[in-house]
């Protein structure tokens, strides 16, 4: 419950959110229970990530920590201390994954994103994915993105565009 | 293999591949839809709101206690059935209209199926709500609340499939609607028997051939993400609503009506919405009127917001099929009698719009050949899920039926299905061979690789020693051409020319993701042509407010990506008249010598910019506003159509489509890019609707299992089978574009054509989707 006596505490956490270390108060900025998109989303306004399902079923609500593409409604905002976290927001504006994923419209396969709601979690999935992997193939492309759901059904224009934000990548000499 | 579309005509904007209007900004995660906004850094004093939702499949409250919750710290207002203002409130149900038009209490759809009430003392459905909501500080408060509520349950006999409820001595769910559980007559429906044509049982006695079949149609969920959430607030008298309702003047039209406020008083607000699929929220949902009450009595701005679990609110409804088919030997299709029974849940909802209407359609365009013909239904009452529209309305479930009439009559008749359709179906208005029908047959059969890959019923080759393949289709006439918009009334635009020749596009639409929007610019940049400008230079208005006085066009039955383009020709040509008359006073001409070409204004000897002209005037925006009712001229029906290739394990039961081929005649291509992401992304639910997605209920409970999207299996992308769309332009309605509505459309015919392919692979049919392998394996006789 909130301000509840048992969970008031003068502890601290850390987190760096897109690039800027910032501290909280446990108690005051937010509650232990609370997850790390709730956190993100309504305490700090970082309103990309989408909360669909809730229980890890969606990927809606990917960030990334340290790295790697994480479901931030299954992690508690206190898990994330000491952590490096980037929403959809700390993307530069010509990330090649976000212009790969708007450009998307050759014919064949349709656009990459019809109402947008599950696009950001896509598009952190695709960041991460190609963080670590910048060559990647068809195959390790529907596997990184097999825990993403889209019910527009954008998934083959979707795996496209991660191949043309790769060609991106490639273009402008490596990673950003 | 990629093959473009063809353009029947060759346009400078409409019809192109290119990227969404909206492409950039989606995948910034920058537009705000309605959870985004509604928050206390935007609404400062938010409260937030919860109902109580029916445990049991069937229960009445005896009583009531919220005391306890009543002194929970963070409790702001409760509002129960026992309130005197709840109790007089007029019943309702969830679907005053289907979107396409607005309507008044009294002239609901189904007026004579009002089986809801605002917070009611009856559930109906394990999920109803029921008896008491609460707003609170936060939504944990509302929650604990809500579990300090003592009520006192009758728990009441039920049951769960339609069948059972018809029998005799069943529960009787609304006695005062349908008091043998079976929905009664009413206008749009017409009786049980909603067609009949000629003589059917003279047509069985004459025919050569008759061939009887069932079909079961389960239900799936519509799935969209964006879970319906809304936000009221009162300033005196003054109500201001924003939410993920995509049918604004409709949301304001029931608060009016429920609330008896006058409509300048309501102002209601929405924009992004993450998908409609055909059930998004049409703004006549009861937990609008709650959140109302609980902001009054609270004096603060309210929440509402759906978890998850609440998502699961509807369903394609479920419908068991059977048909009876006779035939002469040549293939000439005499007589068929289709009769199905609806599973309606437990809200009667759309539920006749899809048994009778739809079919009925269907009889008046692909069927009208057909001398003999006749249909009934029963929409049955049970205590489950409300199921009605979902990305169409009744016609996948009657194309579940009617593609294995075809597939399973050519068999008896030994001809090739596509022959047999192409010789028997077409429209009232045509002739037959219909073109637009043949070739969507035609067209999927050579991209599928009909004549290699067909075979007779599981004589195909064994491959691995256990796996089989098979190709099968279905077809289905289309069912938006603006003839049948007529019902939603006037379309409305606006074009406002700035004073530097750009231009801001009010096409109001709440943009759900169809791609209409797109749709509407391209519109608007073509009849705009005369004055030289590109797609960036028109700005399309994202939020759709119905102070902003224009009708929202709401995106149902696929039909806004052309509707508002019809209109947009009309305005621009309005627009033009209008800076006309401006260059002629400004260059003292008379208007009749003044044209404008590419931006240019031109008179005898003279020559001025539309820019120039305008900001050297008084900087006053020029804007028309147009409205038009959609052209009744009755053009018929394009066709569409799908085709599989499957691969299916006979040792697992388990179903792997290789390959589908998804064709729909649009009469023009808008947009091709989002017609095709419309075709592609339609499949997703398609395939989840004939292999994997079923709602489960526990038989003894009667409550749900699997009301969450880790046990409701929604296709991923490794699920996607390689899905080839095909954009035609053979049929034309009416206008300048006489364009079709395709998005409901993609995914009708998928599952059949699944089903069919799964016969021709095994040899066994399994008529009952989704086609799981416990079904295959029952088929094949292994278990």
């Amino acid at each position: 419950m909130e301000n509840s006596p048992t969970t008031s505490s003068n502890e601290r956490i850390a987190l760096r959110i897109n690039g800027e270390w910032r501290e909280f108060e446990i108690g005051k900025d937010l509650q232990p229970w609370m997850t790390l998109s709730a956190f993100l989303r309504e305490k700090l306004g970082y309103t990309g990530l989408k909360v669909s399902c809730d229980e890890g079923a969606c990927g809606a609500c990917t960030v990334i920590m340290d790295g790697k593409a994480v479901l931030s409604c299954m992690i508690l905002a206190v898990e994330a201390n000491g952590r490096e976290i980037t929403t959809i927001e700390g993307l530069p504006k010509d990330d090649p994954v976000i212009l790969a994923f708007a450009e998307q419209s050759e014919p064949g396969h349709g656009t990459a994103l019809q109402c947008g709601y599950c696009t950001p979690g896509f598009v952190m999935t695709t960041r991460a994915l190609l963080n670590e992997n910048p060559n990647p193939s068809m195959d390790e492309i529907r596997e990184a993105l097999s825990g993403n759901l889209c019910r527009c059904g954008c998934y083959d224009a979707i795996a496209m565009a991660v191949t043309h934000a790769a060609e991106k990548i490639v273009a402008k000499g490596g990673l950003s | 293999m990629t093959i473009p579309y063809k353009p029947r005509v060759k346009r400078k904007f409409i019809g192109g591949y290119q990227p969404r209007i909206d492409g950039l900004e989606k995948a910034q995660g920058k537009p705000l839809y309605a959870d985004d906004i509604i928050n206390e850094r935007n609404y400062p004093g938010l409260l937030y709101a919860k109902v109580l939702r029916c445990p049991y499949p069937r229960a009445r409250i005896l009583s009531m206690d919220t005391s306890k919750a009543e002194a929970l710290k963070g409790v702001k207002a409760i509002v129960t059935y026992k309130d005197p203002n709840l109790k007089a409130m007029k019943p309702t149900n969830a679907g005053w209209t289907d979107a396409v038009d607005t309507v008044s209490y009294d002239g609901m759809m189904w007026g004579k199926f009002r089986d809801r009430n605002i917070l009611g003392d009856y559930g109906t459905w394990a999920g109803d709500e029921v008896g008491v909501a609460i707003a609170a500080e936060s939504e944990q408060i509302a929650e604990a609340a809500l579990k300090l509520v003592e009520v006192e349950w009758e728990v009441l006999p039920y049951v769960m499939d339609p069948i059972s409820a018809m029998k005799p001595g069943a529960p009787i769910i609304h006695p005062h609607i349908a008091p043998e559980n079976v929905l009664p007559f009413d206008p749009v429906g017409g009786p049980d028997c909603f067609l009949s044509k000629g003589d059917t049982d003279q047509g069985f006695a004459q025919a050569d051939v008759v061939v009887d079949m069932d079909t079961i149609h389960d239900n799936p969920t519509q799935g969209s993400l964006d879970p319906w959430c809304c936000m009221v607030q009162w300033e005196g008298e003054q109500l201001t609503v924003f939410s993920n309702s995509y049918a604004t003047d409709q949301t304001r039209m029931h608060m009016s009506q429920m609330l008896d406020l006058p409509l300048h008083n309501i102002r209601v607000v929405s924009q992004y919405v993450g998908g409609q699929f055909g059930r998004a929220d049409t703004g006549d949902q009861p937990f609008f009127i709650f959140t109302a009450l609980l902001a009054k009595k609270a004096g603060r701005p309210v929440k509402f917001k759906h978890t998850r679990r609440d998502s699961f609110h509807d369903t394609r409804q479920p419908a068991l099929y059977h048909c009876k088919v006779g035939a002469k030997k040549d293939g000439t299709i005499t007589t068929l009698h289709f009769s199905s029974i609806g599973d309606i849940g437990a809200h009667a909802d759309h539920s006749v719009f899809a048994l009778k209407f739809a079919p009925a359609e269907i009889s008046e365009v692909a069927l009208a050949h057909i001398p003999n013909q006749k249909m009934e239904s029963w929409a049955v009452y049970t205590n489950r899920i409300p199921g009605c529209m979902m990305r169409g309305v009744g016609n996948s479930q009657f194309n579940f039926i009617f593609g294995r009439m075809i597939d399973g009559l050519a068999e008896k008749l030994g001809m090739d299905p596509v022959d047999l359709a192409i010789k028997n179906f077409g429209h009232e208005w045509g002739s037959r061979p219909d073109p637009s029908l043949k070739a969507v047959l035609e067209i999927g059969a050579e991209r599928i690789g009909w004549k290699e890959k067909r075979h007779k019923p599981g004589a195909g080759e064994l491959i691995d020693g256990i796996k089989r393949r098979g190709v099968g289709f279905s077809l289905h006439p289309a069912w938006h051409a603006e003839w049948q918009e007529v019902r939603r009334g006037q379309v409305q635009v606006r074009i406002t020319l700035l004073p530097d020749g750009t231009v801001t596009l009010d096409a109001p639409t709440v943009e759900t993701g169809t791609g209409s929007n797109t749709c509407n610019v391209l519109g608007c940049a073509e009849a705009l042509s005369f004055l030289g400008i590109e797609q960036k230079d028109i700005t399309w208005v994202s939020t759709v407010d119905t102070d902003n006085g224009l009708r929202d066009c709401v995106q149902t039955d696929s039909a806004v990506s052309f509707l508002q383009s019809e209109v947009l020709v009309l305005a621009a040509k309005e627009l033009k008249e209008k800076l006309i008359n401006l260059a002629a006073e400004k260059l003292e001409v008379k208007s009749d010598l003044v044209d404008i070409v590419d931006g240019m204004i031109k008179a005898p000897g003279k020559s001025i910019s539309v820019k120039d002209l305008l900001m050297k005037g008084d900087l006053v925006p020029l804007s028309v506003m147009v409205s038009r009712k959609p052209d009744s001229s009755r053009t018929g029906v394009p066709y569409i159509a799908s085709f599989a290739d499957v691969e299916v394990d006979t040792s697992t039961g388990k179903v792997e489509v290789l390959k589908l081929v998804i064709i729909n005649d649009c009469g023009t291509v808008m947009y091709a890019s989002g017609a095709e992401a419309q075709q592609i992304g339609g499949q997703v639910m398609a395939m989840g609707e004939a292999l994997t997605e079923e709602l489960i209920y526990d038989p003894i409970r009667g409550v749900p299992l699997n009301f969450n999207f880790v046990d409701y299996k929604m296709p991923t992308i490794l699920d996607m089978p390689k899905v080839e769309p095909v954009l035609l332009e053979i049929w034309k309605g009416a206008g300048e574009y006489g364009a079709c509505g395709i998005g409901e459309g993609t995914l009708t015919c998928s599952p059949r054509a699944i089903a069919n392919a799964v016969y021709n692979a095994i040899g066994a049919r399994v008529d009952e989707i989704p086609i799981t392998p416990e079904k295959v394996l029952q088929a094949l006789g292994r278990i």
